[in-house]
């Protein structure tokens, strides 16, 4: 018999764990296929991701370039090395879309071309796209894209042939030997579990046969079983991912029916062209080939094959064939009928579930276009035990209950496990949903908590979902994957960039791009909302730019922030779309500026230290209630809120220059409903003060959007703020206290919030953040500055008291009631102080 | 009498003459006259540095270049 | 009307009426003037009157014309006066009438049915050519010539690019008479008016050569001279001026080139001694092709046979003419640029990528398109030899690709509000010499003098609290001051 996959102690599991995860090379943000991998100062812990990163960057692309000496003329010393005008065009390159930079292996896609659909389709999945707007698109070929691509089941030939026919030029030679070289080495073998058993499967019998006679691989070959065996290769055949276009019985939804028109559409023109026609067909297939061989290898010694077949350069794919998985438990879960899957979230899980197995893998979409849609079909498609990470206790709470709206499961089988819940499921198998933070406690846990974990590694899971993925610290992945067994891995998120560049470790750790969606289409078929873009430039007034040109870094911050100009801008912002009836959120990532922005027009206000239920109750009168229409939001709104619509959204201040952030803030307004009413338009303004720093972070901020399409305004004046009645520091004597009050605060009031159990919170902050260890941020007045005497100390009480008096103008019984507690809450932790 | 003082007038946002008056603030070398927030009389000799000094100053409040993608 | 004929109009309206009446001798001058010069009323009017044996009545011809569009007939009767082909009879006992005038009329009629001879339109050949060349030998001459003179104005940008060395002294001493480039010692340095003009469709461009050429027509016959010497010696002694041109003459001849058709080859028996020593400058520019100067013959290239087309046929033509120019373009639009900055243009001609370069950062060249992008670095660095953010929008809207044109607005927003925004980025602070006036005991002494100093226009600003000015000059006010009867202080 041949020896099971036991559930292990926690010990052998965590050691086997660490090794099992998918290996697979990373996908960088930049995209130079030169990029340097930095090994100074990695521990050891990283030594995977160091060889597969190594393995896959001796195919950088440079290697394959030839000295090219060409007839130059007058404007080739504009270009140096970049100069391929010596190239020769087809005759009918009108009709063919690309162009393909032969040195850096960047790619130029005409998307008015008849062929664009169907080559945006096959670009997505072989090179990373890098920017998207109207007219031409740009994509780069790199050893990771090409892995990837692999990894989703294409043939090297087929990228090879599919490249050529889609060119204006004939493949240069250089691009032709890289994706050769680089893909020989890929996808060549796969790691399957299956029956509980483990093989190692290969096209190539000449592949398997040189694992066999490697001293190491050999040697973790069963004993008695066939040397290699031969079968048909893993199909797509029968298995039906639930709720897309071939599920059964799913009624055909508009959207849906307009899915496949749009399919069909793209499909259209490549009719033409029977060749096309078939490769496209091709590229669904998995394995063109009938056989794939394999032999079987004991299960504990899977890690030793992995870690040697990378040596032999030749990294593993993991997939995992859960329709034969026999040993772990069938969970009951299924889509309700009322579930319509789109087509791109279709798209994505096809390249998962390709070839009837499930890879573990990335999938990339824009906030508010369903990624939990596509982790709760992806479970529906496994049905076996599934574990979901989030950062927030409330994400699990939106996931639990997506996963009841969503699917038939029952709501005994799927768990929490948060600090306030902690719960399991009751049958054999089922859901549990958590946190990253809870997962990878490393001490002080109650026993209820440690028991739950105990719980979570004493078992094999069939899914894990990956929730936010861009925002998790690699550290924690690595924590998770070594401490929770699970045989596929789905990760999902709005944007694999990272300002730290550490995605390498999040494609090693979890697996391969798998898709990654384009924002502007999915705006044009009303998936997720239009939106039009602004930069509002608020000139700072004189006092405010000459204190901002006298401090130091920390406390600019804040000078910019509270720029009177910006209130105004704000004011008048808020103004007018309320009028239009708009829902509008405002951010900000600084507390000092959310609470002083909110009191003084008027605004409910949630940051990381307002209470559970107040939170609510705010959301839910900014939901409902007409006559709460704007709300400020700390970074907390970021992840942690369960945000209903909004259609504007107004920047006030936000951190260094995340592009991520923007992007992600921009997502609370894509899922906006009335998305798909004739012109609507979402509203998404960055306020900015002239002439400071904030300038230069909010263009950075921005670049990542800009590349998806968006294009910012700059609004350099707002018509009509003059006139605006109450404007709120219209008067110098007003203008100069708000300064002198800021003048008086801690350079600590210029933090970025820091939210506990969040895992923002770790990574974010800025300079010194690390240093604020108390729960939220607090305003404190601190120790007076140049400014002395009495009089100042007079100013603070007064600003206290006037506070008070705008609450009791306030009529709303809501409002009233918020200021009161806010109020009784600032009071409380001054007293702490 | 009135005097009559050479120089150059400059005229520009008081954000602007705000940088000019910090780069002024180290040696007083190069304002002639303070007029009003938008205006002052600075040295012929030091315009040319004045006007260097101040491009640097505003150079850390630029936008990104092109971070598009990347290059 | 084109940017090329509002030109050369403005040109034509600043000659005296003795000029148009030798002009109007031509009927190939008539002719070009009726199609290019004048809106579709004026021709109506002329067409009508053309055939008029009698004057006709001021009130009879206002009846044509519906009563609101009354400012369009007062415009289109303006410009026929001041182009000398309408003029008012005043006859005692009878209505004000008008009337074509002559010459004019007559070479109209004479150019519409043929006939008379005039060889206004010039005399083919009627001995066969030995070195016949064809149409497209004349494009790609015309092509090489007109590029050598972009080339040279380019190279003289600094971007780097050579080219242009071939241009003849005739040529550069143009371009620096128009106030295009300027000579700075040894070097060539483009001027703000220079990048206009390289930044202008090519039938624009044409024309504000032509137009110098004809402002400066002796000055260039004085160049000739001095074709063979250094050519910077510019302050050379002209003192025998023995090549006269006569601007009509050139005029004359302009405007019959327009006439001619592309692949004929015309004989010079017909031209006058001014005529034929414009072919050598002609044939620096492209609009002529001649053998060797001894050639008995000469072929208009399609820059001459486009001169005087209406702006219909010259949009075709032009775009025929770009094509020839631009080898491989197969629009007029050619450049897309994308809401992130990034700009692709359709073209391999190293001419096109010069101007490009001019204010993008240029980074692959595919055989039929070049990527880049603006970035504010490049647009400063335009701004910085003094192209404006107006002239590098207009030039990309001018060359927008098809695929951009489908688009209102053409050119994305964000993108052409930023070119500006970068522009004015670094005009932050507007800068004048000259003096200020401060110390003013009393307040009528400050007011006097500070009127005095806006009155003569050198107050550039005051402060009526602080009793101080700031003027440009304080010559005048020195004076005033000087001048005044002495008061007792």
């Amino acid at each position: 018999m041949p020896p099971k996959r036991k559930a292990s102690t926690t010990g052998s599991r965590s050691e086997r764990a660490s090794k099992r995860s998918t290996p697979a090379p990373s996908t960088p943000m930049s995209v130079d296929s030169s990029d340097e991998y930095s090994e100074q100062g990695e521990p050891p812990d990283e030594s995977e991701a160091e060889n597969i990163d190594k393995a896959i960057n001796k195919f950088s692309l440079e290697s394959y370039n030839r000295q090219q000496h060409q007839a130059t003329d007058s404007a080739s010393q504009l270009f140096g090395s970049s100069d391929f005008a010596y190239l020769s065009l087809k005759p009918d390159h009108d009709n063919r879309p690309l162009w393909i930079d032969p040195v850096k292996g960047r790619i130029i896609l005409e998307s008015f071309s008849p062929l664009a659909a169907y080559a945006q389709d096959f670009l997505t999945t072989i090179a990373e796209p890098l920017s998207r707007p109207t007219f031409l698109h740009e994509y780069a070929l790199t050893p990771h894209s090409l892995y990837a691509a692999v990894s989703v089941g294409l043939l090297p030939s087929d990228i090879i042939n599919v490249l050529d026919r889609l060119s204006k030029v004939p493949l240069p030679e250089n691009i032709r030997e890289f994706i050769t070289k680089c893909t020989a080495s890929y996808g060549k073998v796969k790691l399957v579990l299956k029956h509980n058993r483990y093989f190692v499967e290969s096209t190539d019998p000449e592949m398997l046969q040189r694992l066999l006679k490697d001293e190491v691989v050999g040697k973790t070959r069963i004993e008695g079983s066939d040397e290699i065996t031969k079968e048909k290769a893993p199909q797509m055949g029968g298995l039906v991912i639930p709720g897309t276009k071939n599920a059964a019985g799913v009624k055909q939804q508009p959207d849906q029916a307009q899915a496949q028109r749009t399919d069909q559409d793209a499909e259209g023109p490549a009719k033409e062209d029977d060749i096309f026609l078939t490769l496209r067909e091709e590229d669904d297939d998995e394995d063109e080939t009938d056989q794939v061989h394999s032999f079987e290898i004991v299960s504990d010694d899977v890690e030793v094959v992995q870690k040697r077949c990378l040596e032999l350069e030749f990294p593993m794919l993991e997939e995992y064939d859960f329709r034969n998985d026999e040993v772990n438990p069938n969970l009951e879960i299924d889509l309700k009928p009322s579930a319509q899957i789109r087509h791109y979230q279709e798209k994505s899980l096809s390249k998962m579930f390709g070839n009837g197995r499930a890879k573990s893998g990335i999938i990339v979409l824009p906030c508010g276009a369903g990624k939990t849609l596509v982790g709760i079909t992806a479970a529906c498609t496994i049905k076996k035990g599934i574990v979901v990470l989030c950062t927030s206790s409330m994400s699990v709470v939106q996931w639990r209950n997506e996963f009841i709206k969503w699917s038939n499961i029952n709501p005994d089988d799927i768990a929490i496990f948060t600090s306030d819940h902690k719960e399991k499921f009751s049958r054999s198998t089922g859901i549990i949903v958590s946190t990253y933070s809870m997962v990878t406690q490393t001490k002080g846990r109650s026993h209820d908590s440690q028991k739950m974990m105990d719980f979570l590694q004493g078992r094999e899971w069939g899914l894990m979902i990956l929730d936010e993925v861009h925002v998790v610290p690699a550290s924690i992945f690595r924590k998770v994957t070594h401490s929770i067994a699970t045989h596929s891995k789905l990760g999902l998120t709005a944007t694999l960039l990272r300002e730290d560049d550490k995605i390498r470790d999040l494609n090693f750790l979890i697996g391969p791009k798998l898709y990654e969606a384009n924002w502007m289409e999915l705006a044009e078929q009303g998936h997720i909302a239009k939106v039009q873009c602004a930069e509002v430039w608020c000139p700072m007034t004189t006092e405010f730019y000459q204190e901002y040109l006298r401090e130091s870094s920390r406390k600019r911050s804040l000078l910019y922030i509270m720029n009177p100009r910006k209130f105004q801008a704000c004011q008048f912002l808020i103004d007018y779309h309320e009028k239009r009836g708009d829902k509008v959120i405002v951010f900000s990532d600084n507390v000092y500026a959310l609470e002083k922005y909110a009191l003084k027009l008027h605004k409910a206000y949630i940051y990381g230290g307002t209470p559970q239920a107040e939170r609510l109750r705010i959301l839910e009168n900014f939901q409902h209630n007409d006559l709460v229409n704007t709300v400020f939001l700390s970074k907390i709104g970021d992840t942690s809120l369960d945000l209903p619509e909004a259609t504007c959204l107004i920047q006030i201040s936000s951190h260094y220059g995340s592009r991520r952030q923007e992007a992600q803030r921009l997502g609370r307004i894509l899922r906006a409903k009335r998305r798909n009413d004739e012109g609507f338009n979402a509203f998404f303004y960055s306020l900015v003060s002239k002439d400071t720093q904030e300038m230069y972070y909010s263009s950075k901020r921005q670049a990542f959007l800009v590349d998806q399409g968006y294009a910012f305004k700059v609004i350099t004046h707002l018509q009509g703020i003059e006139n605006l009645p109450n404007l709120a520091y219209a008067s110098p004597q007003e203008r100069t206290e708000l300064l002198q009050e800021v003048m008086l605060q801690n350079e600590t009031s210029a933090d970025v919030e820091k939210i506990d159990g969040d895992l923002f919170g770790e990574r974010s902050g800025g300079p010194g953040s690390k240093r604020f260890a108390k729960k939220g941020a607090r305003r404190t007045a601190g120790m007076l500055s140049d400014l002395s005497g009495g009089q100042d100390m007079a100013y603070i009480e007064y600003n206290k008291s006037r506070n008070k008096e705008l609450k009791g103008k306030s009529q709303n019984p809501f409002m009233k009631k918020m200021f009161r507690d806010q109020a009784k809450r600032r009071a409380q932790n001054t007293n702490l102080d | 009498m009135p005097k009559a003082v050479k120089g150059v007038l400059v005229q520009c946002d008081p954000s602007i003459k705000a940088i000019i008056l910090k780069i002024d603030a180290l040696d007083h070398d190069f304002i002639v006259e303070d007029l009003d927030d938008q205006t002052l009389v600075v040295k012929e000799s030091k315009l040319v540095e004045l006007k260097q000094r101040l491009e640097d100053e505003l150079s850390n409040t630029q936008q990104m270049p092109e971070e598009s993608g990347s290059e | 009307m084109s940017t090329s004929s509002l030109r050369s109009f403005e040109y034509l309206e600043s000659l005296p009426g003795t000029v148009f009446k030798r002009l109007y001798r031509q009927p190939s001058t008539a002719l070009a003037i009726f199609r290019r010069m004048l809106p579709h009323l004026a021709k109506s009017f002329v067409m009508a009157l053309l055939y008029h044996s009698h004057p006709l009545p001021v009130a009879d011809l206002e009846q044509w014309v519906r009563p609101d569009s009354r400012r369009e007939r007062d415009q289109a009767l303006s410009l026929l006066e001041r182009l000398h082909i309408l003029s008012i009879v005043l006859n005692p006992n009878s209505p004000r009438a008008y009337a074509l005038t002559n010459p004019f009329k007559q070479s109209l009629r004479l150019a519409l049915t043929g006939g008379g001879d005039h060889q206004s339109f010039g005399v083919p050949c009627d001995t066969p050519d030995k070195h016949s060349v064809d149409v497209d030998f004349l494009d790609d001459f015309a092509r090489a010539q007109w590029e050598g003179i972009l080339h040279y104005m380019v190279g003289s940008t600094g971007i780097g690019m050579q080219g242009g060395e071939e241009v003849s002294q005739g040529v550069k001493k143009l371009l620096e008479l128009g106030g295009l480039v300027e000579i700075k010692g040894r070097r060539v340095e483009i001027t703000q008016a220079g990048f206009s003009f390289l930044l202008q469709e090519i039938n624009a461009q044409v024309w504000t050569l032509l137009i110098f050429y004809l402002e400066n027509a002796e000055s260039v016959s004085d160049m000739r001279r001095f074709r063979t010497l250094d050519p910077f010696r510019s302050q050379a002694n002209i003192s025998v001026c023995q090549l006269n041109m006569d601007p009509v003459d050139v005029l004359s001849f302009l405007f019959m080139l327009g006439s001619l058709e592309l692949g004929q080859d015309y004989s010079l028996t017909t031209l006058t001694p001014t005529q034929v020593k414009m072919l050598d400058d002609l044939r620096d520019f492209g609009i002529v092709y001649q053998r060797k100067s001894s050639s008995r013959r000469f072929y208009p290239t399609r820059l001459a046979t486009t001169l005087t087309s209406d702006a219909g046929a010259l949009r075709t033509v032009s775009a025929g003419f770009d094509n020839a120019l631009r080898a491989g373009g197969d629009s007029k639009g050619f450049i897309v640029i994308e809401t992130n900055y990034r700009i692709y243009a359709y073209t391999s001609s190293p001419l096109q990528i010069a101007v490009l370069a001019l204010f993008s950062r240029l980074s692959t060249r595919y055989p039929n398109m070049v990527a880049g992008r603006i970035s504010r670095e490049s647009i400063r660095r335009a701004i910085q030899t003094g192209i404006t953010s107006d002239q590098i929008i207009s030039y990309l809207g001018t060359h927008a690709h098809p695929q951009m044109r489908k688009n209102v607005p053409v050119l994305p927003p964000t993108v052409v509000d930023q070119i500006r925004l970068w522009q004015i980025e670094g005009e932050r602070m507007k800068a004048t010499g000259g003096f200020l006036f401060k110390d003013f005991v009393t307040a009528e002494e400050y007011d006097n003098l500070a009127n005095y100093a806006d009155e003569v226009g050198v107050l550039v600003w005051r402060s009526d609290k602080r009793r101080m000015f700031f003027v440009t000059r304080h010559e005048q006010i020195a004076a005033y001051l000087r001048n005044r009867p002495k008061k007792l202080t």
